[in-house]
């Protein structure tokens, strides 16, 4: 049987738990009894006319609330859109309406036709209604989900149940999460990925603790979590308060470690976005293996490094059910034995049909290759290939990573004005900018670089942020933001460091 | 100088900030968002001043803590709570 099917087939075997923990109150349930209570909200939902199919919203923080919601939609086979009241910063009467959703339940405290409060799913009383019989075929689409993309408004795709299974099945296959295990869930629920952690847990007879972005260090070290599920972006900023913790202390890395994330980790996920690979050295050493992978929202999880297979620098090897098929420009293509979605539910004209191809196929828009043992890499979107007068293309990713391994730079984009040379926009770590180490780095790269890859100048920008429009909000810089804010410093010969 | 909320949260901003900054000379009033702070290193920085204050971080709501946008209203929110500890 599928694992989502075994999800939604009958309750879990008793003595695993769900935690939710947010600032304030840590609570805890047995997961038969978040069972019994998704049951009562399943038969509500039934209650207020939602058939199978129906799409369902819920616009709130994580909770027991979402969780119940998410797993009473599954067990009614209705339709879960979730979205994060960080991102979304429409109302969900229009939310309701923009997706077409039967219901739609959040935290905001607002009432309107079809939006209901999300806290009254806790207090629901046991319900007469029977519930259906439910099997979900692999075509069939429990989960809209939202790509995060870094300009324009949001995409969203019905996620495929095949993909889910499949997914989940590889990762256990890799990681054999089970009793004893307590996975650490803080990014938003209404990220399909993150909800696969709960079903596994019904599924594979382990713990889950859910909490938030805000709660996050004030509880791993009382959850004592064994996988934490992360971002990049959360372990880079980590990882330097680690460090600062280890300077001020005298404690080792080690201790560090154990001091925020608890002492029982097996082992950090992290993927989404690519990772600094001084950072996953960090955390590998300091005790913590942190394991990276690949995948899209169109795609799901298609390579992932862990404790079996791990080759750093790559993404690791490509799961089971998933073919890299790499083109002839070099870029990655993903073909899936059960495809996630064949186009996009909501998109601008033309979308669909550049991401997916016929036969399953994904066109990722990134750059990679696979070694002689399958381990995949990725070197940068294909978008960021900059093709010189002289026809030579340079892929900005290498020689950017090759800048941010200097301490005073934190992020960088490569650019070139004149197709002639490269400039580096870089987003400094520190203030006062330090000028010389910049300098000194410019070098260094260079000195390891071809001729057409080595970058003439640095141009100094402001710091890199999601406020300031400069990243996106999975940390990722927005070049075409950056080269537009800085072009007039990037054209003018008088400006820059150089080497 | 005995260490004080206000010193001790001074001191941990200061650590967290993207500049060079003596935690004396960080302006009360500014908001954090400001003075360069990203969410995550918001967090990180109200995580490390409970802890050193031992002020416990349950004491706030993930509201309560959005609502802290200043340096000085972190002080008087942890101080409010230090006295009844």
């Amino acid at each position: 049987m599928s694992v989502i099917n075994r999800v939604v087939s009958g309750p879990p075997r008793p003595g695993n738990r769900l935690s939710v923990a947010r600032l304030g109150a840590a609570e805890s349930w047995d997961l038969t009894e978040v069972w019994e209570l998704s049951g009562r909200v399943a038969g509500h939902l039934l209650g207020l006319g939602v058939r199978p199919g129906d799409r369902i919203g819920i616009l709130a923080a994580n909770s027991l609330e979402w969780v119940l919601l998410d797993l009473a939609a599954l067990r009614i086979k209705a339709v879960t859109a979730g979205f994060d009241p960080g991102k979304f910063d429409a109302t969900g009467a229009e939310l309701v309406a923009r997706y077409g959703l039967a219901v739609l339940f959040t935290d905001q405290d607002e009432t309107a036709d079809r939006v209901r409060p999300i806290a009254a799913v806790r207090e629901l009383p046991p319900s007469d209604a029977v519930l259906p019989h439910v099997v979900w075929e692999p075509g069939e689409t429990p989960a809209l989900k939202f790509t995060s993309g870094s300009s324009g408004p949001a995409k969203s795709l019905l996620a495929s149940a095949g993909s889910i299974d499949s997914s989940l099945a590889a990762v256990q296959e890799m990681f054999a999460h089970g009793p004893g295990d307590d996975i650490f869930v803080f990014l938003p629920l209404s990220l399909l990925q993150q909800r696969y952690w709960v079903y596994s847990a019904l599924v594979f007879g382990h713990d889950v603790t859910i909490s938030t972005y805000e709660a996050a260090f004030a509880t791993l070290r009382t959850a004592r979590p064994t996988v934490v599920m992360g971002v990049p972006g959360f372990y880079e900023t980590t990882g330097a308060h680690l460090q600062a913790r280890a300077a001020r202390t005298g404690a080792s890395p080690a201790e560090v470690a154990i001091e925020v994330f608890g002492d029982r980790i097996r082992y950090l996920w992290t993927g989404s976005a690519p990772a600094n690979p001084a950072t996953l050295r960090y955390f590998t050493d300091a005790g913590l293996p942190i394991f990276e992978g690949y995948g899209l929202n169109e795609t799901c999880i298609v390579a992932k490094n862990h404790p079996g297979a791990h080759r750093p620098g790559s993404v690791g090897r490509v799961l089971p059910g998933k073919e890299v098929l790499i083109d002839a420009d070099g870029v990655i293509n993903v073909r899936g034995e059960r495809p996630v979605a064949t186009r996009y539910e909501h998109a601008e004209p033309g979308e669909s049909e550049a991401m997916f191809r016929p036969g399953g196929i994904v066109r990722t828009g990134d750059l990679g290759h696979l070694d002689e043992d399958g381990y995949l890499f990725v070197r940068g979107r294909a978008d960021d290939v900059i093709v010189l007068e002289n026809g030579k293309k340079i892929i900005v990713r290498p020689i950017e990573e090759r800048l941010k391994a200097c301490t005073a730079i934190e992020d960088c984009v490569v650019t070139n004005p004149s197709q002639r040379q490269l400039v580096a926009i870089v987003s400094p770590a520190v203030n006062p900018v330090d000028t010389e180490l910049i300098a000194a780095a410019l070098r260094q790269a260079n000195a390891a670089l071809d001729h057409d890859e080595q970058v003439a100048k640095v141009v100094l920008a402001d710091r890199f942020t999601v406020d300031n429009g400069l990243l996106s909000s999975q940390f990722k810089p927005r070049r075409k933001q950056i080269e537009a804010r800085y072009r007039r410093l990037v054209i003018d010969p008088e400006e820059g460091i150089r080497a | 100088m005995p260490d004080t909320i206000e010193t001790t949260a001074r001191a941990a901003l200061a650590e967290v900030l993207p500049q060079s900054l003596p935690p004396e000379a960080i302006d009360p009033d500014v908001e954090l968002d400001h003075l360069g702070l990203t969410s995550l290193n918001k967090v990180l920085f109200l995580t490390s001043v409970c802890d050193r204050t031992q002020v416990g971080l349950h004491h706030f709501t993930e509201h309560d803590l959005a609502a802290m946008r200043t340096l000085g209203q972190v002080v008087e929110a942890l101080s409010r709570h230090a006295e009844v500890r």
